[in-house]
């Protein structure tokens, strides 16, 4: 492990031509492009089967997931026609699709409503095409997401990398107690305190007012969101401080910061240079597939601080057996999951020279 | 957060207040100082006899919070027992509750009629007469044909499921009617037991006397609805306001405003003061945070009223002066244990009654929250119920498990050494688990193991509302609630015990019952136009219920609910099972 | 998550400066890396320490049934006479949640069950399944991911795409349809020991793509390495220098990734258990201790502290461990 300088590569997909061709790169975004359909398609497929493979390994008929208390057989019937359970499997899939992509109208009694592209089918709770709840609710999720990340990436890094040069040290073992009281800690249970505390005993913070929005009010928009994005960034700062950490005592232990260090580079230059930019690298793998673990956070996070946000949708669909708002959720989280996975194997590019695209 | 659970929507139904007749009426035997003529002042419980802090002082804004959505605000699909009371404030039926404490809020009242109806024909006819000037929010008129159709869209399950369907049961007699979407009359109002010779009379043709008729007409699907502005399914998002209230702005999940209707004749209700001049109801997600802001003040009344988390609870209950703006009254809701006579070995009664002396009471009224969350129920009529009693043939009442006769009805059973079977819960309603562990806890001080099955709550009509389910994974116990939707023996029981009600799904005859002496008197209480007659027969069926050991009763549930002090005209309804949020008005006017 | 570090242990071609770098470097030949990372181990106290508390906790839960006579507690047996009825909630009666001499930790509110009983039985769930899905994880996601790195092609396409798309599912949701379906079809309802099976398979098949993609991204970057070239010009088979050569490489990141694999697990397994599709009561588990102790947290904070500081315990510990064995581990460490 001495002369090839180890550090973990980007995954990199298939062969390696050059990078800096713009053909080159255009070419794997658009073969990329392309694999995030596919992948949208078999969530989909996955998701569809499950739901209707459940009510089948039960043994019960799915639309008796979603009557009430009257399960009479009128009800039940314009429930199956409203949702379309009365067609046989593979049409209701087809429909489906053809939804996602030409719009569908459903028909029940005197409501043909028309659902437009991209049709996720109506939520059997709200009566409202699920696709404008979600885009609705979506900047919700994106701002918990992007304040939350930001902090843990912050933060996580920037200990990770003291804890890697103070190794050992009492700053290492007290970063990396408090990172691990974050990952041990319910996030329901770290909610549930910071608001008692700064909210209702220290007073700090007002109560949030779940009504604001960014444009409406700034100052209490950003109150509103200031518990919630520590909250999840507690939940995941730890791993990226532990892995920080480990990464940068590996690169500390290359050859070429010894040599950059001979070469008499300052320090500072040593760290922030070379070593950070090859830390950087894992960080970033895990980083594309946190935002995948993030809609779990944030079912809870949205739960706990009472924002509206796609973790909302998510939980209320679960336990309404609103199936079109579940399948909907899935679909919108994975397909930005798989496009942020995307922008990371790019940005692989930028930080890593090494990495081709291809 | 609270779960979703229309089987226990406790009785609640649109109603009225009566502010001139004046607050301590009737009910008010408080002994915590609630009494006197001025109603009461705010004292622990006060509002459940009497009307604490009465006022006609109008103005402010009445914020109610909620951990749960509202199912619908459809009037004909609401279920949920705070959305009938919401419903107060925007629809209006032909009769209706007083808005009173006490018994005093049970009788019906006219509200859209001009008096209660006149019954004819042996009990058969109903005819109604509207009062004058009724107008919805848009300024249109409010017609018998309005009602008529109202009452229609019920039939239209295919389109509006989920709602009461009591009216079906009613005046469909054999039509099939299939709702209006489907009606093939131009104006849309087929059905043929109800008749508008004008628009402002509207008669009912029953087929039989029904003594339980006026409260299905009290329901949310009694009301009238303006076909111009029916689009089925969509309705629940706009509906058109009858009260003084109209809706602006819901959005599913996060709430919406009420707003003063312009339209609305203060002249033509008595029945509603109408204080504040804005309600809002806002949805959260996370309860403790609700308690913190009700604490606070910032929020005025959690309207979903099942009671304050554990650790407001005991805030609450240490100090004396937030104690003071609590009620916590019994509604007409029983948190019991069903025994299945199609699960072996509980097609004997002995094994059935081996679980009624095992249980210890006492731990489940422990497990759904102690004293302050339930009475220990000896049989399965609540005391607000016509023709309850104390009836308590296994002494539940003493609290105690009775090892020695539970050993002796095994015995008899020839179980001697207990059996092994399967306790169902609902995993969403913790306090459901909590009384399931409790319940196997005690089983095996007699040797019966019990192994608990828990299941997502909303799935409840596929798994425990199925038999053949229930049979395949041998659950002998059933861990449930059920509340009343009216104040009559039959709006309680006779869905749970009533043996030709057993269906494949949505079943809530959990215990397979089917009885010939109880269906009889099932039909003699519904037949009977004498609501005494009707008790005494529930007086019966509900001791033979107990002798048949069919249900371990558990307790009759009652809440912990703390309201902001600056709320007047506080009262516990009992037709609702809650505050009667309709007749709150502002202190401060804010 | 064991066997890596076995492998490790066998590895003989530890680099020479790494061997140089051990501190009482009397014999240099003949020592290998698995005796140099434990020499190095036992002068790191705190992971040494974080080990030990692993150890001690494995035995605890092991040792449960024998713990509970000792102290004569049963888990599941009522003391609600220890209860106090007066605020409705089933606290415990007297201070720290009801301890005493006869109930080491005091009693759970509502039932006034064993609290000390019910942590060392619940160590004993927890951990099987943390453990166990963790096993899981690892050795599918080595598997397939040293599978898709070095062989490359339609079977790394194959595999980088299920990774994918299992990454970009709501895991809970996926969680609760299986659980809910899986044990009364399969293995009946009674007892514990199939939901834990289950369990283990559901947490562990979620966690395997995370191990899954590190592990294909580092065999990706070893494999056109030069000690691979060497190895492959020398004539080693494919087996031997997945084995051999990059198995070993691997060891370090496997192990970071585990380490915090099994805290999260646990966490999964309170997640489930809150849900109700996790341990069927009265078996406890302290994820489930801890979901319902959050309702107490202001009336009965001990009850939330306990089992709050047993999985905060563990966590740590294994942290510790985990940190100071990777350390030792690493060839150009010192």
């Amino acid at each position: 492990m001495k002369a090839g300088r180890v550090r973990p590569a980007a995954p990199t997909r298939g062969g390696r031509p050059t990078a800096g061709q713009p053909t080159a790169v255009l070419l794997y975004i658009v073969r990329r492009l392309l694999n995030v359909v596919v992948m949208l398609l078999v969530v989909a497929t996955i998701t569809f089967g499950i739901f209707f493979l459940v009510p089948w390994l039960q043994h019960t008929d799915p639309v008796l997931r979603y009557v009430g208390k009257n399960a009479n057989p009128v009800a039940i019937e314009g429930i199956k026609v409203k949702l379309g359970l009365d067609k046989p499997i593979y049409e209701q899939f087809w429909l489906y699709l053809k939804g996602l992509v030409a719009g569908r109208s459903y028909n029940n009694g005197p409501d043909t409503t028309w659902c437009p592209a991209p049709c996720m089918g109506i939520s059997t709770q709200t009566q409202t095409p699920v696709w404008g709840q979600l885009t609705g609710d979506f900047p919700v999720t994106a701002w918990l997401a992007a304040g939350a990340a930001t902090l843990w990436l912050v933060f996580g890094v920037g200990t990770g990398v003291l804890s890697a040069l103070r190794k050992r040290s009492v700053l290492d073992r007290v970063t990396m107690v408090t990172a691990l009281a974050g990952v041990s800690l319910p996030v329901y249970f770290t909610g549930l305190v910071t608001s008692a505390l700064f909210v209702y005993n220290l007073g700090w913070l007002p109560e949030s007012d779940p009504g604001v929005t960014l444009a409406d009010d700034p100052v209490a928009w950003f109150q509103n969101m200031l518990l919630p994005w520590i909250t999840l960034a507690f939940l995941f700062a730890a791993t990226y401080a532990r892995l920080t950490r480990a990464t940068m005592l590996d690169v500390l232990g290359e050859d070429y910061i010894r040599t950059a260090r001979a070469k008499g580079l300052r320090e500072g230059k040593v760290i922030g240079k070379h070593a950070m930019r090859a830390t950087m690298t894992p960080v970033l793998t895990v980083f594309g597939m946190d935002l995948g673990g993030l809609l779990g956070g944030a079912i809870l996070t949205e739960n706990v601080f009472n924002l509206h946000g796609l973790g909302y949708d998510a939980l209320n669909g679960i336990t309404k057996n609103d199936l079109p708002m579940i399948m909907g959720v899935t679909l919108f989280a994975a397909f930005f999951i798989v496009m942020a996975n995307l922008i990371v194997d790019l940005l692989y590019a930028v930080v890593d020279p090494r990495v081709r695209l291809a | 957060m609270t779960t979703r659970n229309k089987a226990l929507a406790a009785a609640a139904l649109v109603g009225a207040l009566a502010l001139t007749t004046s607050a301590c009426s009737g009910g008010s035997k408080s002994s915590d100082g609630g009494s006197g003529k001025g109603g009461g002042s705010s004292t622990f419980n006060a509002a459940a006899t009497s009307i604490v802090n009465p006022s006609t002082k109008k103005g402010g804004t009445l914020k109610l919070w909620s951990t749960q959505d509202v199912d619908s605000l459809d009037p004909a699909i609401g279920y949920y027992a705070f959305v009938w009371d919401l419903q107060r404030f925007y629809t209006r039926t032909l009769v209706n509750y007083p808005s009173k404490p006490g018994k005093d809020g049970l009788a019906l009242q006219p509200d859209l009629a001009e008096a209660m109806p006149t019954i004819t024909d042996g009990g058969k006819t109903y005819t109604f007469k509207l009062k004058q000037g009724l107008k919805f929010e848009d300024g249109t008129p409010i017609t018998s044909k309005d009602v008529k159709y109202g009452i229609e869209r019920v039939f239209a399950q295919d389109v509006i499921p989920n709602g009461p369907i009591y009216l079906i049961g009613d005046l469909d007699q054999g039509q099939k009617y299939p709702g209006p979407y489907k009606d093939k009359d131009k104006d849309k109002l087929g059905l043929k037991s109800v008749q508008t010779p004008d628009d402002s009379t509207i008669v009912f043709k029953l087929s039989q006397p029904n003594s339980d008729f006026l409260y299905h007409l009290a329901m949310g699907g009694g009301a009238p609805v303006p076909r111009a502005k029916d689009d089925g399914a969509s309705y629940a998002k706009h509906p058109v306001s009858s009260g003084p209230y109209k809706i602006q702005g819901y959005v599913a999940n996060k709430g919406f405003e009420m707003v003063r209707n312009p339209n609305w004749d203060a002249s033509t209700d008595k029945l509603r003061p109408a204080l504040p001049d804005k309600v809002t109801f806002t949805v959260t997600s996370n309860a403790d945070d609700l308690d913190s802001r009700l604490l606070a003040g910032s929020v005025d009344i959690d309207a979903g009223q099942r009671g304050v988390q554990t650790a407001a609870q005991g805030k609450i209950l240490r100090t004396p002066k937030l104690k003071a703006s609590t009620v916590d009254a019994p509604a007409a809701t029983i948190r019991y244990i069903s025994l299945q006579t199609k699960v072996k070995p509980f097609d004997n009664v002995n094994c059935r009654k081996a679980v009624e002396y095992a249980i210890n009471p006492t731990d489940q009224q422990t497990a759904r929250g102690g004293q302050w969350a339930g009475k220990i129920a000896t049989s399965m009529l609540p005391p607000s119920i016509p023709g309850s009693d104390n009836y308590d043939p296994y002494n539940l009442a003493a609290g105690k498990p009775q090892i020695d006769k539970a050993k002796q009805a095994l015995a008899a059973c020839g179980k001697p050494n207990g059996f092994s079977t399967t306790i169902a819960a609902r995993s969403t309603s913790p306090k459901d688990v909590k009384q399931a562990v409790a319940a196997q806890a005690a089983l095996k001080a007699v040797g019966i193991t019990a192994n608990v099955f828990q299941y997502d709550g909303s799935q409840s009509a596929s798994t425990v509302g199925s038999p053949a389910f229930m049979h395949s994974h041998n659950i002998g116990l059933n861990v449930f609630g059920w509340g009343s939707d009216y104040p009559t023996g039959s709006g309680f029981l006779s869905v749970l015990i009533d043996g030709r009600l057993i269906s494949k799904s949505g079943n809530n005859n959990y215990s397979e019952i089917n009885d010939p002496e109880i269906n009889g008197w099932i039909d003699d209480a519904a037949k009977s136009t004498d609501p005494a007659a009707a008790a005494a027969d529930y007086t019966k069926i509900n001791h033979k219920v107990m002798d048949l050991a069919l249900y371990v009763p558990g307790v009759v549930e009652q809440s912990l609910n703390y309201y902001n002090p600056r709320l007047t005209n506080v009262m516990f309804s009992q037709p609702l099972g809650m505050i009667d949020f309709s007749a709150l008005g502002l202190s401060d006017g804010k | 998550m064991t066997a890596p570090i076995e492998t490790t242990g066998s590895v003989a071609e530890a680099p020479p400066e790494a061997v140089l770098a051990g501190a009482s470097a009397k014999q240099i030949e003949g020592r290998s890396l698995g005796r140099i990372a434990w020499e190095r181990l036992k002068r790191d106290k705190v992971a040494l320490g974080g080990g030990i508390v692993v150890v001690l906790l494995l035995l605890v839960g092991a040792l449960a049934p024998v713990l509970c006579a000792l102290v004569g507690q049963e888990p599941d047996i009522f003391h609600t006479d220890l209860l106090d009825a007066s605020l409705g909630i089933g606290t415990p009666k007297g201070a720290f949640g009801g301890m005493s001499s006869t109930h080491l930790l005091g009693i759970d509110p509502t039932y006034g069950r064993d609290i000390f009983s019910r942590i060392v039985y619940g160590a004993q769930i927890s951990l099987i399944v943390a453990f166990g899905a963790a096993a899981l994880a690892v050795v599918i996601g080595v598997l397939l991911g040293m599978a898709a790195g070095f062989l490359g092609g339609w079977v790394d396409s194959f595999i980088s795409r299920t990774m994918d798309v299992l990454l970009a599912f709501p895991q809970l949701l996926f969680s609760i349809a299986l659980v809910s379906v899986v044990p009364t079809k399969l293995f009946g309802l009674s007892g514990s020991g199939p939901r834990i099976l289950v369990l283990i398979f559901v947490i562990g098949f979620f966690g395997w793509p995370y191990i899954g993609r590190i592990v294909r991204g580092q065999t990706l970057s070893l494999r056109e390495r030069e000690f691979v070239e060497a190895a492959r010009s020398l004539g080693a088979g494919r087996v031997h220098i997945l084995l051999k050569e990059l198995l070993p490489n691997l060891v370090a990141p496997i192990l970071v990734y585990t380490t915090l694999m099994i805290p999260t697990n646990i966490l999964n397994e309170a997640a489930l258990s809150f849900l109700g599709v996790g341990v069927q009561p009265p078996t406890p588990s302290w994820g489930q201790m801890l979901s319902d102790s959050v309702q107490y947290y202001t009336v009965d904070p001990a009850y939330m502290v306990i089992p709050g500081l047993a999985i905060f315990i563990t966590v740590l510990s294994f942290n510790l461990f985990g940190d100071g064995l990777r350390d030792a581990l690493d060839p150009k460490g010192n």
